[in-house]
């Protein structure tokens, strides 16, 4: 979590322009109030221009963005059971998912939690954050450093699971044959 | 703004020249004083500072009140006072 006074005067320019605030060039007699602004912004929850569909997750605090080179994005089904980990603070970042091929997340899930490298996140979407961030590169900012999530790890495996059990009951209970192959 | 000060009226009338901040409608000895020790000494540096907010009333009201605790009137005076100066002589 980094200040805003660390910031540099284009960054906060940035953030001042996502957060819709208007303002005027960030100087040394304005940063002060760009910050407090800001601050206030971030404060409220109001969301900068990322996806309204954050049902779990609320920004605490507007950041560093991310890097993310999108290569086309695969529609899953619901129910699979690879959790493929995207950035370890997916909670409160406003960025880009990118979507690459599940072999590669497979293996390299279970070691690397917390890489700055683009990760695909695979979960269904009722309850994962899209965040919609045009630009697919950016600068190569930051690195997503491990902060605290919102809801740790293993609680929205379980969660996951849960759903997908659940549905599959429904699905069971719905046929009447014996045979459920070729369902799920 | 219905009616305007003394003070705004002859703020607006000339060019402020050297004029000390003190001399901006709204602004009087106790908020003049804590601008002089921010560094804000002449009228013409808080102009500075209200263009450099590119003009924005909201901004400059909200610099003002964090930086000498102006309310809601003095905000409204001096802005309204740098506004009109500076569409008679910017």
């Amino acid at each position: 979590m980094s200040l805003l006074s660390n910031k540099s005067a284009k960054e906060i320019s940035d953030l001042l322009d996502e957060y819709g605030i208007k303002h005027g060039p960030v100087v040394d007699s304005t940063r002060n109030l760009y910050e407090k602004k800001l601050k206030e912004a971030m404060a409220k929850g109001k969301r900068p221009t990322s996806s309204p569909d954050k049902t779990f997750y609320r920004e605490e605090e507007e950041e560093v963005t991310y890097v993310y080179t999108t290569p086309s994005r695969s529609d899953f089904a619901g129910e699979r059971t690879t959790y493929m980990r995207s950035r370890p603070d997916w909670t409160e970042r406003e960025q880009e998912r990118s979507y690459s091929d599940y072999s590669r997340s497979k293996s390299e899930y279970s070691g690397k939690d917390m890489v700055d490298e683009p990760r695909m996140y695979d979960t269904p979407s009722t309850y994962r954050n899209s965040y919609v961030k045009s630009p697919p590169v950016k600068s190569d900012q930051k690195v997503p450093k491990t902060s605290s999530r919102l809801i740790p790890l293993w609680v929205q495996f379980v969660f996951f699971l849960a759903v997908a059990i659940f549905l599959y009951i429904i699905f069971s209970n719905m046929e009447t044959n014996e045979s459920l192959k070729g369902i799920v | 703004m219905s009616s305007t000060s003394q003070k705004h009226k002859d703020f607006v009338a000339e060019p402020m020249g050297e004029k000390p901040v003190m001399a901006l409608a709204g602004i009087g000895d106790v908020l003049g004083k804590r601008l002089e020790e921010k560094g804000f000494d002449k009228a013409y540096v808080v102009l500075g500072q209200f263009l450099v907010l590119k003009k924005d009333e909201e901004l400059f009201r909200d610099w003002l009140k964090d930086t000498c605790g102006a309310n809601s009137k003095q905000q409204g005076d001096c802005y309204g006072c740098l506004k009109e100066w500076c569409d008679a002589f910017l």
